[in-house]
């Protein structure tokens, strides 16, 4: 007796441990997933143009290019742009279904020389990624 | 009342030694020099100082300058006229006796030399009368007596009664080593009782012996012989041992050596205590005069803080201080010896306003505080906590114009940080020292030092305080 449940249970946990994705994925949804993001001089045919993380003046702008593959249904995530850890905008990106890529940016002033970083959020706030870039002469 | 009752509170262990060494110096010095003359032009110059003292208290300007300029002339006279004086006090003593010694003023009586002073008389027939007091005090009995001041010598008494010298009929009166009067006039005796051989030195001895304890010693200049009148008695002494035997008794009468020591212990108390009374005066005019104030800038010192906390703002960081003393202490103060410490025992994370008191602080012995600003000090306390954050290059200067930097990968990536809770909140980024472009290699790996901001922040044990950067530049499109 004892041995036939012992059978069963080690049968059921190989089942387990071979199928657990397909059951993740026929139970679940997809999620709003960012593909790529990355700061450029600027956009080209719908995608970023010369990348970095150092930006000259001379440039005018800086751009943040961001892409959702998948976006399950329509959505704003936001691009918050921080100077030395401070907040100087925030924009509201609207996103739609099945794939979007969007783009911020912000004109360069003499005072906007040096570190930043762009937060890409959801309107719940979590945070996809973060990029980091400096704004020199 | 209260000014001096602080002047005395805070002296210094210094200021105590100070005085009684100067008061020693200046009890030796009277134990040295007093009899001579230079003791009395010393006391001379020691009342001028204190009219000094007195005329510049009262603002009497010229007055004050003229007893400056006489007691500096008179110091230099004492050591040009007195030469010889002091010379002979300080080498007629020893060390022992310079620095630790009470010579007694008075020695004892020279029976030796005035039992063969007075034989010899005897023999000459030269008449002598010699008083010896006793405890009683002669002065009010005898008159017209001559100062002499002379030390008792045999070839002395011999002529002070020699027949041609003016004092001879006088007595001469002999205190101790000293023959301090002659040619002095006795009270003559109106006893009836003494025999009629008698003349008048007889019964001038008899006169001096009845009215006080002296004992009084005279020579027959017709007979030749020695006499000795004490109390009521006068009586011939034929052998010279006898005599020395009747001086050695009187000079050893009890009670007057008793009497001389205490007379010379009171003195010498006096001059002690006078002189620790004037070197007192003489060191409170010198060094506490409460007319000397100065201003102190002093920074802040916060003790006791819980080590769990950090100080993350304060109302001041230095205190200003108005401070009073002598002249001689403030321009010895240095600002070193000033401390102002606040207490942090109780405070707590947040703002704490600590009172600056007295007792926060320390001065130099002799230095009041007259005014503290500010009175109270706000300090603000922050919990330590430590955070891990990612950490980004500060990037500088110019690239060429047709590089780009492509990619930054940084290690670590993340550093650990300690500080003020409500500093960190804000905190979510570490950032480097500027790097500069300018001068780039194309690619590579270089190694930069983290710049903590603000910098109370310190970095956690365990994390390092450089990160390496390696970096790619790839060529600018177009």
């Amino acid at each position: 007796m004892n041995a036939k449940i012992l059978t069963f249970f080690i049968a059921m946990l190989g089942a387990c441990l071979l199928f657990p994705q397909q059951a993740h994925v026929q139970g679940g949804e997809k999620s709003l997933t960012l593909a790529q993001a990355a700061m450029c001089e600027e956009i080209r045919d719908n995608a970023p143009y010369n990348l970095g993380v150092v930006f000259s003046m001379a440039n005018e702008k800086v751009c943040c290019f961001t892409m959702f593959d998948p976006v399950p249904e329509r959505t704003f995530i936001y691009h918050s742009w921080f100077r030395r850890d401070r907040l100087i905008t925030s924009i509201k990106l609207s996103l739609e279904p099945p794939q979007w890529a969007t783009v911020s940016r912000i004109q360069l002033r003499e005072a906007d020389k040096g570190p930043w970083r762009v937060e890409i959020t959801d309107q719940t706030g979590r945070v996809f990624r973060t990029l980091r870039f400096s704004i020199t002469d | 009342m209260d000014t001096l009752l602080s002047l005395f509170t805070s002296l210094r262990w210094q200021d105590i030694v100070d005085i009684l060494l100067v008061s020693y110096i200046v009890f030796r010095l009277y134990i040295l020099l007093r009899g001579t003359t230079v003791f009395h032009v010393l006391i001379g110059i020691a009342l001028l100082w204190l009219s000094h003292r007195i005329a510049l208290f009262l603002g009497l300007i010229v007055t004050s300058w003229a007893m400056q300029g006489i007691m500096a002339v008179t110091a230099l006279i004492i050591i040009v006229v007195f030469r010889n004086e002091i010379r002979s006090v300080l080498q007629a003593k020893n060390a022992r006796a310079l620095l630790w010694g009470l010579a007694r003023k008075e020695s004892e009586t020279p029976v030796d030399i005035i039992a063969e002073s007075v034989y010899e008389l005897a023999r000459s027939h030269t008449g002598a009368l010699i008083v010896l007091p006793g405890t009683d005090d002669v002065d009010e009995v005898i008159h017209s007596g001559i100062p002499w001041g002379g030390t008792v010598s045999k070839e002395m008494l011999l002529s002070i009664f020699w027949h041609d010298n003016p004092v001879h009929d006088g007595a001469a009166i002999i205190k101790g080593e000293r023959v301090e009067e002659v040619g002095a006039i006795l009270p003559l005796s109106h006893r009836k009782d003494l025999p009629s051989s008698y003349g008048t030195r007889h019964r001038a001895a008899a006169g001096l012996a009845e009215k006080t304890d002296a004992l009084v010693v005279l020579v027959s200049e017709e007979r030749g012989e020695v006499a000795v009148a004490q109390g009521s008695r006068v009586h011939t002494v034929k052998q010279r041992d006898h005599f020395m035997q009747i001086l050695r008794e009187h000079a050893e009468v009890p009670g007057q050596r008793k009497a001389y020591l205490k007379r010379q212990r009171l003195e010498l108390g006096i001059a002690a205590l006078a002189s620790i009374l004037f070197i007192t005066g003489v060191w409170f005019s010198f060094a506490r005069g409460w007319d000397t104030l100065t201003a102190l800038e002093v920074p802040l010192g916060f003790i006791n803080r819980n080590p769990g906390t950090e100080i993350v703002d304060t109302s001041a960081n230095s205190a200003h201080l108005e401070l009073s003393g002598s002249s001689t202490l403030i321009r010895s103060l240095r600002p070193e010896q000033v401390n102002v410490r606040i207490d942090l025992s109780k405070a707590g994370a947040g703002p704490n306003t600590v009172p600056i008191t007295k007792e926060s602080i320390a001065l130099p012995p002799g230095i009041s505080l007259k005014k503290v600003e500010p009175t109270a000090v706000t300090v603000t306390l922050d919990k330590v906590i430590t955070k891990e954050v990612p950490v980004q290059v500060d990037w500088v200067g110019t690239l060429p114009e047709d590089l780009r930097l492509a990619e930054v990968r940084l290690e670590p990536e993340m550093v650990e940080v300690m500080g003020g809770e409500e500093v960190l909140e804000s905190v979510s980024t570490i950032y480097t020292e500027p790097v500069p472009l300018d001068n780039l290699e194309p690619s590579g790996t270089i190694t930069v030092r983290l710049a903590l901001n603000p910098a109370s922040l310190r970095i956690a044990s365990g994390s390092k305080d450089k990160v390496t950067v390696e970096y790619v530049t790839k060529q600018r499109l177009h």
